[in-house]
């Protein structure tokens, strides 16, 4: 059975409605994400085996080095040419093929919700397909849905067949609240006993925490990797119409504000959001964090297969 | 200022309460439109930076305010009609006469580079911008011919929309049709009066009619538009064929001074492109000098003579329009020469062949002469009598006439009496200076009879016998020439003189034939036989007229002649339009050749007319033009109620 009907078929069981989003995916875009997998540019320790190599020796296949032999180890490592040939018990190491351990940082806050939720939908189509990829690769992945008011994990999980609960999981997440990305990293650095791959999925509209957060991550030897998603008509009001006299509310506090929106004030709100996200991008990359710009109205798999192997995110 | 609508009591309560709702609106808060974004720090931020134009803001808002109560006011104001006082005086009715002789093409004193036409034309334009919206007013054109510009009305662009358009016509204003025009026009109007606008360059008729005007019922005011009065004129100019050398044309040229300095001029005569004269010319004041141009090739007809500033100016010498003349010498037509003979003496025919080139010889028998039958007769230029024994007919032809022996018979229709017959006459004087006897010599000449005549005062004798006239030539309507025997009895024929006096005959009657044509005046109608021209008018019962600005007329021939009226110096062509000659052409040249008109001389002082005529300043213009103001007003405030929408949306005002 396809995966797609697969999918379909649990939501029948369900009986669970479905947000559109997940209807993205389709059986073609899902074999190309099987030939993808996750990079991590440093090594991380896991806990099972997996295809993924580490540091470790044990029971992989690629030979790594010899060593003494020492009573107690399995003779089967025992390097017998070299005892035929010098008299000398070495044992054969292998490297260790582990698993890799990757966060999906999600931000459900009310600012990804503006606009008939454009962001979270695409945010959360992002998280599943980089979900996808690395179950197909047997590592250990989990989700987190979070904002200042909600904070819904889904433990790791491994195997692909497991992109269901991740969907599941996605669909289902609480929603709403502030954005606070610092706080939201800290509690994901906590929970996490063992560092790995963290992707933050987020429009960081978050002036004072945004990039704190993210260096939490990288304080507490996570490999962040920052993916800002952006609606290009939020950034930009010029192309949305908006003049005059308006009272301007925050989706998120109860605060609002009169202004007379002229065409200057509109641009330099585009020139600020702008500068917003390149001084982002600029302290990511000062700091070695994966920053990635989303725009909405890049098509989905174009940023997956194109944009994220460009990027080094994905091979 | 008055209110011929609402009044002030009842405009205050309105205004005042429009006031207060406006005032009131702008108080109230206003609701603005709610917008929900996400990222409402980054908005503050930015909406931070314009906090401190939060006075200008202010501001704005009072300056719309402002701006309502104005366009409140205004519509206030347009309720009451208001109305100036210069629309409350008695209403008055000008008749503006705008002299356009030729002399008011000459510059001005007032700005030289402007022709005095054109400030008579501002002149005008700022009496009419006075006028309020119950005055009238009517502009004449005087020029030589009288045209109405603009008819009664208080509507200035109305008035002025013919008057920027004038030009200075050739010849002399006449003055005396447009001064009757205006009292006409604004006779019985209330506050009539007629306002003149000239130079004072008039001719004597102009200056009677100025005073007959200044004299009668509707007041007449006079706005002198001084000039230099400097200029240099040609007054005459003609062409025309010498009487006895008709292939060769001399050309009179008169110059003349009209201004009080002295002048140095070029005169130039062109032919028909080419030049064939120039002389510099230097003239007194008030003199006049002659130019002839002789012996010149008769090929050209076109003659033009342009006078120009000696030192190279290329400006006109005070008037254009009398710097130049034009001359036309009409084409020669060979005479037609009718001889009636009886056949017996050919030395007469012979003499007249060989003049074929001059003359269109036909002939007819004395029977066919004395009962009329003809043709050729009734045309003829010229018939010569040899008729021998024969009887002459009974009255002679209209045409010039050569009678031989004209007193054989007891009857004759010879004008000249016959005194006495005479045998064997000796030819023993002769008048050697007459023309028709140039080269003639009848020395020895035997005749075997002849006549004598009885000459008349103003008879000329031009052979005598023995003191008796023998060959008399009277001339009247047309000349005729008696010679007392008959060729057939005397060896005259025989000599050298015999064909020599026919063809000084010949010549001589051709002398009165058009060798010269005057120019026609400018201005008035003036009678042109086309004969003289040049053109045969049998049949021709109208001529097109080609004037020098390519411009066509079609005229009525009547008796052979047409009644022109031209405007503009220059050659005219006639064309006639049907007739046995449909498509013949003749040219005529058109002169101003007026010295009143090219005398530029101001004659308003010396006309003495009272102190009242002289026209006051023009009257400030009104500013408010003629229409209702209340119109104007409701305009103003659309214009402001625009200008605020459009401040609005572009979010200048609040």
């Amino acid at each position: 059975m396809a995966l797609r009907d697969r999918f379909s078929a649990a939501r029948s069981r369900t009986g669970a409605v479905v947000p559109d989003d997940e209807d993205l995916f389709d059986e073609a875009f899902l074999k190309r994400l099987e030939l993808l997998q996750v990079i991590a540019r440093r090594l991380f320790s896991g806990k099972q085996r997996s295809e993924r190599k580490t540091r470790k020796t044990g029971s992989g296949l690629e030979f790594a080095d010899h060593r003494e032999y020492s009573p107690g180890d399995d003779i089967r490592y025992l390097d017998w040419q070299v005892w035929v040939r010098l008299h000398h018990a070495l044992i054969r190491l292998f490297e260790e093929d582990e698993d890799l351990p990757i966060r999906i940082v999600v931000d459900v806050s009310d600012s990804m919700r503006t606009r008939g939720g454009l962001k979270l939908r695409y945010a959360m189509q992002v998280a599943a397909a980089l979900a996808y990829v690395g179950l197909a690769n047997l590592d250990r992945v989990g989700i987190v849905c979070a904002s200042d008011k909600h904070h819904v994990t889904l433990p790791a999980v491994r195997g692909k067949g497991r992109i269901f609960r991740v969907f599941e999981f996605l669909r289902s997440s609480a929603r709403g609240g502030k954005t606070d990305i610092r706080s939201m990293c800290t509690r994901v650095a906590a929970q996490s006993a063992q560092p790995g791959l963290t992707v933050v999925l987020s429009d960081f509209y978050d002036l004072e925490g945004a990039f704190e957060g993210l260096n939490m991550l990288r304080f507490r030897k996570h490999e962040p990797v920052a993916i800002q998603v952006i609606d290009p008509t939020e950034a930009d009001p010029t192309k949305t119409g908006m003049r005059g006299d308006l009272r301007l509310r925050d989706c998120e506090r109860d605060v609002a504000r009169d202004v007379t929106l002229s065409p200057s004030i509109l641009e330099a709100y585009a020139q600020a959001h702008e500068r917003f996200c390149a001084q982002l991008q600029s302290s990511c990359r000062s700091r070695g964090i994966f920053y990635v710009r989303a725009d909405t109205d890049v098509p989905f798999d174009d940023l997956v297969l194109r944009i994220f192997r460009a990027g080094g995110i994905l091979r | 200022m008055t209110f011929a609508g609402w009044t002030l009591a009842q405009l205050w309560p309105l205004m005042a309460g429009g006031a207060a709702v406006i005032t009131a609106l702008y108080l109230l808060r206003m609701r603005r439109r709610q917008v929900v974004v996400p990222f409402a720090e980054l908005w503050e931020r930015v909406t931070r930076q314009s906090e401190s134009r939060r006075l200008w803001r202010k501001l704005r808002r009072l300056l719309s305010w402002l701006l309502q109560l104005l366009v409140l006011a205004l519509l206030g104001l347009a309720l009451g009609d208001p109305r100036p006082q210069v629309w409350l005086r008695d209403p008055y009715t000008v008749a503006i006469v705008i002299d356009r002789s030729a002399s008011m093409g000459a510059p001005s004193q007032v700005d030289p580079k402007r022709s005095r036409l054109q400030v008579a034309i501002e002149r005008a334009e700022q009496e009419v911008s006075a006028l309020g919206p119950a005055d009238r007013a009517v502009i004449i054109a005087a020029g030589s011919l009288v045209e109405v510009i603009a008819p009664l009305s208080s509507d200035a662009s109305t008035l002025m929309v013919g008057a920027h358009a004038l030009q200075p016509q050739a010849g002399e204003a006449d003055l005396t049709r447009a001064l009757a025009l205006a009292g006409d026009a604004v006779s019985g109007h209330e506050g009539a009066r007629i306002l003149v606008l000239t130079d004072g360059a008039i001719d004597p008729a102009g200056a009677s009619a100025l005073v007959d005007c200044a004299g009668g019922d509707i007041p007449c005011q006079v706005a002198s538009i001084p000039g230099d009065d400097a200029n240099v004129a040609i007054t005459a100019f003609a062409a025309r064929r010498y009487p006895f050398a008709r292939d060769r044309i001399e050309v009179l040229t008169e110059v003349r001074n009209l201004g009080d300095g002295k002048a140095h001029v070029v005169l130039e005569v062109d032919a028909d492109g080419v030049s064939v004269g120039r002389t510099e010319l230097s003239l007194q004041p008030g003199e006049t000098k002659r130019e002839l141009l002789p012996e010149l090739d008769a090929a050209r007809s076109r003659f033009v003579a342009r006078i120009r500033h000696a030192d190279g100016r290329d400006v006109p010498v005070g008037l254009p329009q009398d710097d130049e003349a034009y001359a036309v010498v009409p084409p020669l037509s060979p005479l037609s020469v009718v001889l009636v003979s009886d056949g017996s003496n050919l030395f007469t025919e012979a003499a007249l062949l060989t003049l074929d080139d001059h003359i269109r010889l036909s002939g007819a028998t004395p029977e066919a002469a004395r009962l009329g039958t003809a043709k050729s007769m009734q045309d003829a230029d010229v018939v010569v009598f040899d008729v021998g024994a024969e009887t002459l007919p009974q009255a002679l032809p209209e045409a010039h006439t050569i009678i031989f022996d004209p007193w054989r018979h007891e009857t004759s229709p010879c004008p000249i009496a016959k005194a006495a017959d005479v045998a064997r006459p000796f030819l023993t004087e002769q008048d050697l200076d007459h023309p028709a006897m140039e080269h003639v010599l009848l020395k020895d000449v035997n005749i075997g009879r002849g006549t004598t005549f009885a000459t008349e005062p103003g008879d000329q004798v031009l052979v005598r016998s023995l003191g008796a006239p023998i060959v008399v030539l009277r001339e009247a309507a047309h000349t005729t020439v008696a010679i007392g025997f008959d060729p057939r009895q005397s060896d005259f024929p025989m000599r050298t003189a015999y064909p020599v006096l026919l063809d000084n005959l010949i010549r001589y009657f051709e002398q009165g034939r058009a060798g010269f044509v005057a120019s026609v005046p400018l201005g008035l109608r003036r009678e042109v036989d086309l004969t003289t021209l040049g053109m045969s008018a049998d049949g021709v019962t109208h001529v097109s007229v080609l004037d020098p600005a390519e411009r066509v007329t079609e005229l009525p021939v009547e008796h052979g002649r047409v009644h022109l009226r031209a405007l503009t110096p220059g050659f005219y062509t006639l064309t006639s339009a049907d007739g046995p000659l449909a498509g013949a052409q003749v040219q005529l040249a058109v002169n101003m050749a007026d010295v009143h008109a090219s005398d530029l001389h101001d004659r308003l002082e010396e006309l003495e007319l009272p102190a009242a005529t002289d026209a006051e300043e023009p009257p400030p213009a009104d500013p408010l033009g003629s229409g209702p103001l209340w119109t104007f007003i409701i305009i103003a405030a659309a214009v402001l109620v625009a200008l605020e929408w459009a401040a609005y949306h572009r979010r200048v005002t609040v």
